[in-house]
């Protein structure tokens, strides 16, 4: 069983990395490829240049232009618990900071040929009593870099514009070597030459001085940086596995680009939402279907049958949308019942209730932080659970059915074992493994949330970053939860194994 | 004990199970009711062994399943006729019990094994468990003492390490052992009837011989019952003491098992003998039961009174006597003090009524 266990457990690693380089690379294939989101947001600025730099340093900052299959093993890498290089520090907050990235060279250095290189000589502040001394020139230092980096790269994507230019003024064939959208790559212009009769030859001379400025400061600025992390500002996150070439530590789910956070404080605050749904919501569904299913197929036919039977496919035929905004517009609404709150999770004043409701001393009743809060999620559970009682309950009696007449079932009868426990120790004890089955599927759908009734009900679960990521293509977060769901999904499915080894004595790992 | 002094004396026993006149219908959904059962009459008596045999679907599980009051119902219905069981000196008619005093009977008093040993084991359960469960079901014991009468029930069918045994599940058995489990389970409450419904169908031939004589034994040391349900001629003509031939709900005969096989009378009953294949004999092909059936010349009954014509649902031409229209066309008549045919129901037989089959003869007695 042990090894079965381990066996199971190795394969889901090569499981994860398919579903994870899957999702990559449909997001890589979706129309606008990765860095849609980005471009949105810089179509806000009216000067086209600035656009293309801003878009430029993004690209850079979020490492967009690799190949995606490089960004596929970074964001591996990034994801795995074992990893590779110069261990991050972890600041109080507890958040990563990483070493300071590599600048690429100036371009085209065969015909600017590139600045001397750079080397810094820096003492940062260190020692006892300074640390927050240390901290505060390490955060100057980092804002620096970041600044002088964000200079070079839009120097950078100066530079090209102007090389177009410069080969659109020299006419065919050289023109035809252009990218599609009009912008030039160095590297397919090996073989030009300086050309001083060109009109935009002192402009180009021009981009490529500023350029190489440019880098010399974001090479000193990186390179002050980094001594800056050396002299570890923050105590270094993980554990060491080998010094300075691999550790342990937590995954990193990353920085979403559309929110500028942490992926991970984003699920942490959508994931206790979607839960505190679910943990009510599927109680509530198995604990009226699977007894009413039971129920149905020892009196099949009859009228408890035939009614439970049309009530929950009734049900399950109204479509949560609708139900929602009914639910909304007849019980929430002022105008109509105002039951219910319309939107939103708790009481706006919430926050100071106590847990339990209480009668205070002048006989004011307070309703307290539970039932507050199970008053906000009464429609929203309500319309998660009422579609779900058609499958679970017809399950349930189809899997009855089949062992009634089951030759054990004939023998227990004629051992004089009474009706009820013909049909619970027999015939429903028989019966568990395809409820398995369906019952483990809940812990994927427990993290997945509901995007039509997070919507409705403007509750800000999963279902809800997930859909606004999806629309802003923010890899980071979509990624960070297909991998979340697939992890949970292949233990859910591990679990079920284990779990019908205890139902079935028949089924045996060894 | 009575029973073994009844044994060494052959004066008569009290039966116990007389089947008078049952009749067992199923709705079929659309169209007519199937009569599955039209009228049997059977008995057994204590220490006896009454084989039931007849082709598939003829009635003879429905019979058996009717004396547990089995038949789901609905569909089933019990149309007519009587079950009258033999519990401790009260007679009581099984058909008229309420489900409550027949979950007494069930598994207590009257006991039933199956031809399906591999599936009729709830395979989530172990074998001790099961044993258990009859056993605490029909006596007032602690689960302790439930758990040595249960090794004792597994010893006393012959399987060895029946300690460890108790732990293990049924998929861990073979067939034989499973069945020989199911006796235990059957027996552990010393039923005083076995229902066995074809228990030897699905085991192999020598397992066949040692569950028919672990039977036997049985029965011997505690002086019960058995409704052996068969269609393997060979078991009947080894294991059984009275023979009741079925066709279409029907009993067709009814004898002593050397009687039947010496002489049988019904032409069903000799169909099903002629079809039989003999070591001895070189054919080229076996004969049917319909060739029997089919023949006029196998519905006659010479040296009997009236003109007996054995019944039968579709008879040759011209072998079919008149009979008054609002008849039943089937009569079970005594033609010899010892047995009992199928006829079709003339005005003689009306003039002269039989008593239903009774029995009380033992291979042994001789």
């Amino acid at each position: 069983m042990v090894n079965y266990l381990l066996r199971r457990l190795l394969f889901m690693v090569p499981t994860i990395l398919g579903i994870t380089f899957m999702v990559f690379m449909l997001l890589a294939l979706a129309p606008g490829g990765i860095g849609a989101g980005l471009a949105v947001q810089g179509g806000q600025m009216s000067d086209t240049s600035k656009v293309a730099q801003m878009q430029a340093y993004l690209e850079d900052r979020y490492g967009l232009n690799d190949p995606v299959v490089v960004q596929y093993f970074r964001w591996l890498g990034r994801i795995s618990p074992v990893k590779f290089g110069e261990r991050d520090l972890r600041t109080p907050t507890n958040e990563r900071v990483s070493a300071p990235r590599a600048i690429n060279a100036p371009e085209m250095a065969w015909l600017f040929p590139a600045p001397a290189a750079v080397q810094v000589t820096f003492t940062p502040t260190v020692g006892e009593g300074q640390r927050e001394e240390q901290v505060v020139e390490f955060k100057k230092l980092q804002r620096e870099a970041e600044g002088a980096r964000r200079a070079y790269i839009g120097s950078v994507r100066m530079f090209k514009d102007t090389l177009a230019d410069y080969v659109r003024a020299m006419g065919k064939p050289w023109t035809e070597r252009l990218e599609p959208k009009g912008g030039a790559d160095p590297e397919k212009f090996r073989d030009i030459a300086l050309d001083a009769a060109n009109p935009k030859c002192e402009a180009l001379k021009k981009a490529a001085a500023d350029m190489h400025a440019k880098w010399s400061l974001a090479e000193e600025a990186r390179q002050r940086a980094y001594i800056g992390f050396k002299a570890g500002p923050y105590p270094p996150s993980g554990y060491a596995v080998i010094p300075g070439a691999m550790y342990l530590d937590s995954p990193d789910l990353g920085v979403a680009f559309s929110k500028n956070r942490p992926v991970w404080d984003l699920i942490a605050a959508a994931l206790p939402v979607t839960l505190l749904l679910n943990l009510i919501a599927f109680p509530i569904s198995y604990l009226i279907a699977v007894p009413t299913g039971i129920l149905a197929s020892v009196r099949r036919g009859g009228g408890f049958d035939v009614f439970t039977g049309f009530l929950y496919l009734s049900l399950y035929s109204i479509p949560t949308v609708l139900a929602g905004v009914f639910a909304i517009g007849f019980l929430a609404n002022k105008q109509y019942l105002g039951l219910f709150p319309v939107s939103g999770m708790h009481d706006s004043a919430a926050v100071g209730y106590t847990f339990l409701s209480y009668t205070d001393s002048a006989g004011v009743w307070h309703c307290g932080w539970l039932l507050d809060t199970l008053w906000h999620v009464a429609l929203p559970v309500m319309c998660l659970v009422y579609g779900s009682f058609a499958v679970l309950s017809k399950q349930t009696r189809a899997a009855m059915l089949e062992n009634f007449n089951a030759d054990y079932v004939r023998t227990a009868k004629a051992k004089g074992v009474p009706r009820n426990d013909v049909v619970m120790r027999h015939v429903f004890r028989n019966s568990l493994l395809p409820l398995i089955t369906m019952f483990v599927g809940i812990f994927p759908a427990m993290l997945a949330g509901s995007v039509v009734i997070e919507r409705i009900f403007s509750v800000p679960g999963m279902g809800s970053l997930v859909i606004e990521a999806i629309d802003l293509r923010d890899r980071e977060i979509i990624l960070a939860n297909t991998f979340m769901i697939a992890c949970v999904n292949l233990l859910a499915l591990l679990l079920a194994d284990i779990l019908y080894a205890a139902a079935d004595p028949r089924v045996s790992y060894e | 004990m009575t029973q073994h002094l009844d044994i060494a004396n052959p004066a008569r026993t009290s039966p116990l199970l007389q089947v008078a006149d049952l009749a067992v219908s199923f709705d079929n959904g659309a169209g007519p009711r199937v009569q599955a059962v039209a009228g049997v009459s059977m008995t057994v008596h204590p220490n006896q062994t009454l084989a039931v045999v007849g082709e598939s679907g003829c009635g003879k599980s429905v019979t058996a399943m009717s004396t547990m009051q089995l038949i789901p119902r609905p569909p089933g219905r019990f149309d007519r006729g009587t079950i009258l069981f033999d519990d401790g000196g009260s007679t009581k008619d099984i058909l008229s019990l309420s489900e409550r005093e027949m979950l007494r009977i069930r598994g207590g008093k009257i006991a039933m094994i199956f031809q399906e040993p591999m599936t009729s084991l709830n395979p989530v359960y172990t074998i001790g468990d099961q044993l258990i469960e009859a056993i605490l079901l029909h006596q007032h014991v602690a689960p302790d003492q439930a758990w040595q009468l249960a090794i004792q029930a597994m010893k006393d069918v012959g399987i060895p390490k029946a300690e460890e045994r108790m732990r293990a599940y049924p998929h861990q058995f073979s067939g034989g052992m499973r069945q020989r489990v199911m006796i235990a389970m059957a027996l552990a409450c010393q039923p005083k009837l076995l229902l066995a419904d074809e228990p030897t169908t699905a085991l192999d031939v020598t397992i066949q011989a040692q569950i028919l004589e672990l039977l036997r034994e049985l029965q011997r040391s505690r002086g019960m019952g058995i409704m052996l349900i068969t269609h393997n001629l060979g078991v009947v003509a080894e294991n059984a003491d009275v023979v009741c031939v079925m066709y279409a709900g029907r009993v067709v005969e009814y004898a002593r098992v050397f009687e039947l096989f010496d002489n049988p009378l019904h032409p069903y009953t000799r169909g099903l003998f002629n079809s039989i294949p003999l070591l001895t004999q070189r054919k080229h092909r076996l004969t049917t039961v319909e060739e029997v059936v089919h023949d006029p010349a196998q519905f006659k009954l010479p040296g009997l009174a009236g003109d007996l014509v054995p019944w039968w649902p579709d008879a040759p031409a011209g072998v079919k006597p008149a009979i008054a229209a609002d008849r039943d066309e089937y009569a079970l008549v005594q033609v010899a003090p010892t047995r009992w045919v199928g006829c079709f129901n003339t005005k003689w037989v009306e003039d002269h009524p039989s008593p239903r089959p009774d029995l009380d003869y033992r291979r042994d007695d001789m």
